[in-house]
């Protein structure tokens, strides 16, 4: 093992928070979160890393020798981006096997880019992701083309709403009112004898899938605090898609 | 011969969903047909275990079981953490329709007083929901419970 300065530890501290930062506001797993800081931490030296997880923030302590290095982050949660967790995750296992040195792994994080898939490719798979579902649930022709169309336009508008960076609570909230509304024209003009299917399905893009997995998968493995984070995350995302349904019926008048 | 053709029909839609959702959460490209597989896999096999007449909860819970085995195999083989594949693998899976009937069964109830047959519909289709997705999440949990005891990285 090298010999570190208290300089240089500070250093590693820092590049190891940033990789954990980095992976729990892209919505990585806890478990994942602290073996990739304790590896890290190995690879570059340190004799072990111990970390503190809560929802909002990162405590993280080297230990070498007599010396120990503490820092806190504060996490501000993104939308879900796992090519960034699997690139770090990449970047962990790359400096185990060849020895790479602290200024790799700044290099690396610095210049991290995320390649999205096109945007009106994104748009259009998820229309026929939802139209799919509809299908799957059992709803007839027109019940599913109903969806196709609510699902892509809902789609646009979240990407519309995500790029001008607003809150996740109102971009889910206004995409939920928007799908509601253009799937709901399926039951008023009754083109199909499943309109409910439709307008379930319309409503599916915005089902919080990762934030209730990673909230039970956080518990069952003894990260409480990090599992109710996360619960109460996809609970109040629920609740914004939720207040926008509810409000499209009213307006449209249906009654349920 | 119907059930096969059945399960060929299911299991391109689900890919497609499973694909469609992949991409929201912006996955790796490579780990892209292994989402629509994982997909296809777990709504096939529940297909099958609801034709053995296993109840909708307990076929749910087999097929997310051998979706999470299934993704620790990947995980390990192609170096991606496990959730990459199984989240966007479940969602043909999500009782979309029973959440969303259990919704406007509430706000009936809250417009026009509680009445049984109301209140009656809204239990079935609440408590399907919720047994559904408890079944999911427990499914998938399962397998990497049985690594945790090891006390090592999964990948």
């Amino acid at each position: 093992m090298k010999n570190l300065s208290y300089e240089e530890q500070s250093i590693i501290t820092r590049g190891i928070i940033k990789a954990a930062v980095l992976m729990s506001e892209y919505g990585a797993e806890s478990i994942l979160i602290e073996q990739t800081a304790q590896r890290l931490g190995r690879a570059l030296g340190a004799a072990s890393v111990e970390l503190s997880l809560i929802p909002s923030a990162i405590v993280l302590t080297t230990l070498y020798g007599e010396q120990s290095v503490t820092t806190t982050r504060r996490v501000h949660h993104k939308p879900i981006n796992m090519s960034i967790v699997c690139e770090i995750q990449n970047i962990v296992l790359k400096m185990e096997k060849n020895d790479h040195d602290i200024n790799y792994l700044y290099d690396i994080l610095k210049n991290l880019e995320t390649k999205y898939y096109n945007r009106w490719l994104v748009v259009f798979m998820v229309g026929l992701a939802c139209a799919s579902f509809a299908f799957l649930q059992g709803g007839d022709y027109f019940a599913v083309a109903t969806t196709f169309v609510a699902a892509f336009v809902a789609m646009f508008v979240r990407q519309e709403l995500a790029k001008r960076r607003f809150v996740m609570i109102i971009t889910f909230g206004i995409t939920a009112f928007v799908a509601t509304i253009i799937a709901a024209m399926a039951k008023i003009f009754a083109i199909t004898s499943t309109p409910n299917i439709a307008l379930a399905a319309s409503v599916l893009l915005l089902a919080p899938g990762f934030a209730f997995v990673n909230s039970f998968l956080d518990s069952f493995k003894g990260y409480m605090m990090m599992g109710w984070g996360r619960w109460m995350d996809g609970m109040i995302l629920t609740l914004a898609s939720t207040v926008g349904i509810i409000l499209a019926i009213a307006i449209l008048g249906l009654g349920a | 011969m119907e059930l096969l053709i059945q399960l060929c029909v299911q299991a391109v839609f689900a890919a497609i969903a499973s694909l469609g959702f992949g991409m929201v959460f912006n996955v790796p490209k490579h780990t892209l047909k292994y989402c629509a597989f994982g997909g296809a896999i777990t709504y096939n096999f529940r297909t099958i275990f609801l034709g053995l007449d296993f109840g909708i909860e307990l076929a749910t819970f087999l097929a997310s079981a051998i979706i999470g085995v299934v993704a620790l195999y990947w995980s390990r083989k192609y170096k991606v953490p496990r959730p990459v594949y199984t989240v966007a693998s479940i969602i043909p899976v999500l009782p979309g329709t029973y959440a969303f009937n259990a919704m406007v069964t509430l706000i009936s109830i809250n417009r026009f007083g509680a009445k049984p047959e109301l209140v009656e519909l809204f239990i079935h289709d609440g408590l399907k929901s919720i047994s559904i997705l408890f079944a999911i999440t427990f499914g998938l949990v399962l397998p990497s419970l049985y690594f945790l005891r090891l006390n090592r990285p999964v990948i």
